[in-house]
């Protein structure tokens, strides 16, 4: 009786804080939890999208991930392009950063004109560029009234893949640019002011203030970088859709095709799983591996 | 040492607050901004030049495709292909435009119509399931506290791509699939780990004074946290509408998936990849589409610019 009434106590104590967390945990363990959990059991099925009735077939999706020419070729295209645009981004990013970091209307200016196709959606800066790549689109138009052959941007495999990275690398290292520029501004200046005291030059300066105390910024670059350039997408949708002969698919073109345009969604399914743990194995190895670098400026 | 936190905690307060709370500190960025503008790279004119140099070069690359945009959106093909950088007021005309407005392919008025609605819907439902959870996690000291909050974050590195197979099979069974309510709810719960991460990290520089004192006023605590929290979270609250209006209203493979082309409903996105994929060599109808998708986000760039580039960094460097 006492113990009833005890509980009752704590439960009353307790309602007003479950009521305010219920909602948010129901809908994200609906919506969020369950289907990734889902998706691991999904992609050892081979589910068509349609019938709730599922077939367990085994690992046989991943082998076919693994074996499919199309999925490593895609799977090699997208590191290729998370590389890339991860390093560019960053090197563009941080030399435009350390060039308008200061205050100043040109400044603010500037950093608009540069930062502005990020707040764009990627499909529509994949279809803006296609308009200006096409066979018959703006550069090519340009380059025949100059008398000038015309370049394959997109319909020859090797320049539609530059066009893809460099669209992406356009739309992206704005983004980098602006965490590098809040960046630089939590560095105190006293700090440059000791070390031009002492002599240091630009160069010397950058080389032992800016960069070692600019390391935080340039994990979460690295980290939001790869995160991000690994499910890319839309833009490859819009400016190529997938080719020419598929050499522009990425990982997450391959996964939606499987599953949405062929029915196979087991497949895609493990696909994305594979996904999953490359990202998380990504992110949380470059964090530890960079932990290091930042270790060394606390000391 | 500036690290990460420091930085975001800073951002968070809005970009023109960092670091400068206090007089004091006040004083300390003024004289920071005098050493800047005397850095070497800015104090020789040879320098200047090479700077400017730069900078001009890259702006140009940039905004080329931009003004190419708004000029083709204007010009009829034959114009468009054979002087694609110049105009002429002779061939100026409204009709490429009028005509994208009208179509009958891609409706863009109700496109723009359904998009706010989506943005609205998330950011309301998004904020008012989180708020209420991070206050609960940011005061509590169990470890089931720091468990729940462990589990939204964990959200943060698990790609949407990912989880939208699966939630398509949750959706149909739950009969939501094709429909806006499926949408707004997974578009909601993609959002969770992020409003709850910013959420917890800025409940936590607010004082439990706060809380002292609303519970004094003898309100409940769930009325206590609307009326008297609540609304000292308005910067985190800001952080939290510009990523979610900007992730929601571009967003693509979400409503394409969830809604598809069956449900008749197209977003601003889905609708271009269904108006252009088809002719995209129509460049009449191509270049005023594109402006026409173009300009909100261009328009609420311009006036929003500080609070987005501000907000977009507390986001990343938070999470």
């Amino acid at each position: 009786m006492a113990d009833t009434s005890r509980t009752m106590i704590v439960w009353k104590r307790r309602l007003p804080g479950l009521i305010m967390t219920m909602p948010a945990v129901i809908v994200f363990t609906a919506m969020f939890l369950v289907p990734t959990v889902l998706g691991f059991v999904l992609s050892l099925t081979n589910w068509n999208g349609f019938s709730l009735n599922l077939t367990f077939i085994g690992f046989e999706n991943y082998l076919r991930a693994f074996e499919n020419p199309r999925s490593v070729d895609a799977a090699i295209f997208t590191t290729v392009f998370a590389v890339v645009t991860t390093v560019v981004c960053n090197l563009v990013g941080l030399a435009l950063a350390v060039l308008i970091a200061g205050p100043g209307r040109a400044n603010t200016v500037v950093r608009a004109v540069f930062f502005y196709p990020y707040i764009i959606s990627a499909l529509i800066i994949g279809f803006l560029w296609s308009a200006m790549l096409a066979p018959q689109g703006v550069f090519n138009s340009i380059l025949a009234n100059l008398g000038l052959p015309s370049i394959p941007f997109l319909t020859d495999p090797a320049f539609a893949q530059t066009s893809v990275i460099v669209t992406g690398i356009w739309a992206h290292y704005g983004f980098s640019m602006i965490l590098y520029i809040a960046g630089l501004k939590s560095i105190p200046a006293e700090y440059y002011e000791a070390a031009t005291v002492d002599g240091a030059g630009p160069w010397a300066r950058f080389k032992n203030i800016t960069v070692p105390l600019l390391a935080p910024i340039v994990t979460v670059n690295i980290v939001l970088g790869l995160v991000t350039a690994l499910r890319v997408y839309d833009v490859v949708l819009a400016l190529t859709a997938g080719g020419p002969a598929g050499s522009t698919e990425t990982v997450v073109f391959q996964i939606l095709k499987n599953s949405f345009d062929n029915g196979k969604l087991g497949y895609g399914a493990a696909q994305g799983v594979i996904l999953l743990i490359v990202t998380a194995v990504l992110g949380i190895g470059v964090t530890l591996a960079r932990r290091n670098a930042e270790k060394k400026v606390a000391d | 040492m500036p690290t990460t936190e420091t930085i975001s905690t800073a951002l968070v307060e809005g970009p023109e607050e960092l670091t400068l709370n206090t007089t004091a500190m006040r004083a300390v960025q003024r004289e920071r901004r005098r050493a800047r503008r005397s850095t070497p790279t800015s104090n020789s004119v040879g320098g200047l030049i090479l700077k400017w140099t730069i900078l001009c070069l890259v702006a140009v690359v940039m905004l080329t495709p931009l003004y190419i945009l708004v000029i083709s959106a204007f010009k009829p093909q034959a114009d468009i292909i054979e002087n694609p950088l110049g105009f002429s007021p002779g061939s100026f005309t409204f009709d490429y435009l009028w005509a994208s407005i009208t179509s009958e392919k891609f409706n863009v008025i109700q496109a723009y119509g359904i998009t706010l609605l989506f943005v609205l819907l998330v950011n309301v439902f998004s904020i008012g399931l989180a708020a209420p959870a991070a206050y609960v996690i940011a005061r509590g000291q169990s470890k089931w506290h720091l468990a729940l909050l462990l589990v939204f974050v964990s959200g943060l590195f698990i790609p949407g791509q990912v989880t939208l197979i699966p939630v398509v099979f949750v959706l149909r069974m739950l009969g939501l699939i094709g429909t806006i309510p499926g949408f707004v709810l997974f578009e909601t719960a993609g959002t969770l780990p992020v409003t709850i991460f910013l959420f917890v990290a800025y409940l936590r520089t607010v004082p439990r004074d706060i809380d002292e004192a609303a519970a004094l006023d003898g309100a409940g605590k769930i009325r206590a946290f609307w009326l008297c929290i609540f609304p000292i979270m308005k910067p985190a609250v800001a952080t939290v509408i510009v990523l979610h209006s900007i992730g929601v209203w571009n967003d693509f493979v979400n409503p394409q998936v969830i809604l598809g082309p069956s449900s008749g409903i197209y977003t601003v996105t889905t609708g271009v990849y269904a108006a252009i994929g088809q002719f995209s060599t129509d460049y009449t109808t191509v270049f005023p589409t594109l402006l026409l998708t173009i300009a909100p986000a261009i328009i609420f760039f311009l006036v929003m610019q500080r609070y987005i580039i501000g907000g977009l960094a507390a986001g990343a460097t938070k999470g």
